[in-house]
């Protein structure tokens, strides 16, 4: 994800020097983007990201689940003492003007008796019910109380709907690609995603216009849970409410995909939000609506499981 | 189309069905070919039905499923005019377009009033719109109902979504008795119910809606509640677990409502856009407009209650 990301933007030549911080060397062939080699967690990142004279932080990537070896522990500590020491990193940088971290609309929560749309100012709304929703606030929290001391750096906190696209392994590419997808038997939720395009083209629109505070980022519109299954033309399962964890955690078992608890709860409850300050302060108007980034995941995979299958019938 | 065509149509789908499938044609394919023995009513449905299957219908942002409610059109064309014989007068008095807030009497435990009230709106107007729904949001944490409401339009009833509705400059219907209303016994039919603490009246100035007083007579008698059951509600969780002379005793059929006879009267609207958006911090005068409201609506409930005469015949 932070591949494309620095791709992306060396190849815009706005930006002068663009640096990439992972613990994992980028898949993705750079040009002239310089690579640290770090772990967020490490407070030696104060030093390399000071050394670098950069005046605009992205902290592009929350753990949003614990995967394959990685425990929830680890995951906390990464999502809350890695921003954390990112910040000290951003304290010690006099050139940093903006940072822009990409969080999540997870923090609102899928609640049955919750407004149809989210408008930034309703992030507490209900309790924070699960661990990674507690990461999310903790590092909400971190970079509030940030932006307060530092009045003269911009903070942005982006808080994105789950995206879908061709390329990446998300929650929602994952759930689609199950055999058979189980849903909450008599449920029929509102999803809304946005497109992987669309995500990243809001981040960098961030980073050129940073405004302070909260942004919603999601593709306009919604679908229901139902429809996407359909047009996506994915077998789906009702399942009871009662049952639905075990079921879930069968799936987990067997190795075919981790439900994560806020996957659950958006899968029975759903979850919209509102764009007005995406689209009127950052001045980014996602070009994919939500059915249309579904129905641009439904043609792709068609289109390549039909490619595929060419290959191997040869006529 | 008498019973025999049906049958031989029914057969000759099946039969192009079998064929169809033999042939080696996958299930909607098959389906789509049989379906051409079927006459023309039939064969369109059978085709809506295949393009709902491929997720080919429109929601919008809010989950409001337009096809899904003229689906079920003819069950509640039923109960319109045959079972509950509703009459309608003043439906002039809802504006064809632009915002506007629906203020009705809510009664009869199942939104049946709701449906009613839209279908009126459907029917008799020169310009009809479909109504959105402000529902009690204890109904949204239920499987199916949860859906149907969502897809019949219905939001949860909060400022957030009924400000965000009347901005699109949709109409909005509300029920400002709530389950108070829904809930209240057969002996306390068309005795209007506290108007809460006026939320409504608050959002029609913030937003400038007109506020339409709706009265609506008969929905009182369809489920007579006699008595109240508050361990079940408890255990539901739900606001109130009502007895009447066929709930729970039938089971299923206990829910078939009784065929009152029903009036809708639209009344003339109250404009609040004179008044300003700040107007709505002014308590003193959201209490007045509310129970301007609620004035009206109490004094055309009576009025349509003697128009209608007896209750069933």
């Amino acid at each position: 994800m932070g591949g494309t990301l620095a791709r992306r933007l060396e190849q815009d030549p706005d930006f002068e020097y663009v640096a990439g911080l992972d613990t994992r060397t980028p898949a993705l062939d750079l040009r002239r983007t310089e690579f640290i080699h770090a772990d967020i967690r490490d407070p030696s990142i104060a030093t390399m990201v000071a050394a670098t004279e950069v005046d605009t932080v992205v902290h592009n990537q929350i753990v949003r689940r614990p995967g394959p070896g990685m425990s929830s522990a680890t995951m906390h500590d990464v999502n809350v003492m890695g921003s954390l020491q990112l910040l000290t990193a951003c304290e010690r940088t006099k050139q940093v003007r903006n940072i822009v971290v990409r969080g999540s609309a997870g923090i609102y929560g899928s609640e049955p008796q919750a407004p149809q749309f989210f408008g930034e100012d309703m992030a507490r709304l209900y309790p924070l019910r699960t661990r990674f929703q507690r990461d999310v606030g903790e590092i909400e929290n971190l970079f509030a109380t940030f932006s307060r001391r530092h009045p003269e750096v911009v903070c942005t906190m982006l808080r994105y709907q789950p995206a879908l696209g061709p390329s990446l392994d998300t929650q929602f590419a994952r759930y689609l690609s199950l055999p058979v997808a189980p849903t909450y038997l008599g449920f029929d939720p509102r999803i809304q995603l946005v497109h992987e395009g669309d995500a990243l083209e809001a981040l960098v629109a961030t980073v050129l216009r940073p405004v302070r505070g909260a942004v919603n980022v999601a593709g306009p519109g919604t679908i229901g849970l139902t429809r996407m299954l359909r047009m996506t033309g994915r077998p789906s399962v009702p399942i009871a409410g009662p049952l639905f964890n075990s079921v879930a955690d069968g799936i987990r078992r067997i190795g075919l995909g981790d439900l994560s608890p806020d996957f659950r709860r958006l899968l029975r409850y759903g979850r919209a939000v509102d764009t007005t300050r995406l689209v009127e302060e950052v001045g980014y108007t996602p070009r994919l609506a939500t059915p249309a980034a579904v129905a641009d995941f439904a043609a792709r995979r068609t289109g390549t499981a039909e490619a595929s299958s060419g290959r191997a019938v040869p006529r | 189309m008498t019973s025999r065509g049906g049958v031989a149509a029914a057969a000759g789908f099946l039969l192009g069905l079998r064929r169809a499938l033999e042939s080696g044609a996958d299930l909607p394919e098959a389906l789509t070919r049989a379906a051409t023995a079927l006459p023309h009513g039939t064969r369109e449905r059978v085709r809506m039905a295949l393009r709902r299957m491929s997720g080919d219908y429109p929601e919008d942002e809010w989950g409001f499923d337009e096809e899904f409610v003229r689906m079920v059109g003819p069950l509640l064309d039923f109960l319109y005019d045959r079972w509950w014989r509703v009459q309608v007068t003043g439906v002039e008095n809802v504006p064809g377009h632009g915002r506007a807030l629906l203020a009705a009497n809510h009664a009869g435990i199942l939104p049946w009033d709701a449906a009613m009230l839209g279908l009126a709106i459907q029917r008799e107007h020169p310009l009809p719109r479909f109504p959105r729904f402000l529902v009690l949001d204890w109904a949204f944490e239920l499987p199916y109902v949860s859906v149907a409401i969502r897809k019949f339009g219905g939001v949860v009833a909060s400022p957030h979504n009924s400000l965000r509705m009347l901005e699109q400059d949709r109409l909005v219907a509300v029920f400002p008795e709530g389950a108070k209303g829904a809930g209240k016994p057969f002996g306390h039919r068309y005795r209007l119910q506290r108007f809460g603490r006026g939320g409504f009246v608050e959002v029609a100035l913030r937003t400038g809606a007109p506020i339409v007083p709706v009265a609506v007579v008969g929905s009182e008698e369809i489920y007579p509640k006699l008595g109240e059951a508050p361990l079940m509600a408890r255990i539901l969780g739900a606001p109130y677990f009502p007895l009447t002379p066929t709930f729970p005793w039938l089971g299923p059929l206990g829910t078939i409502p009784l065929p009152s006879k029903w009036r809708i009267e639209f009344c003339e609207p109250i404009e609040t856009a004179e008044h300003g958006p700040e107007a709505a911090a002014d308590r003193a005068l959201v209490l007045e407009l509310s129970e301007q409201v609620r004035e009206t609506i109490q004094g055309k409930l009576l009025e349509n209650l003697v128009k209608r005469g007896p209750a069933f015949v």
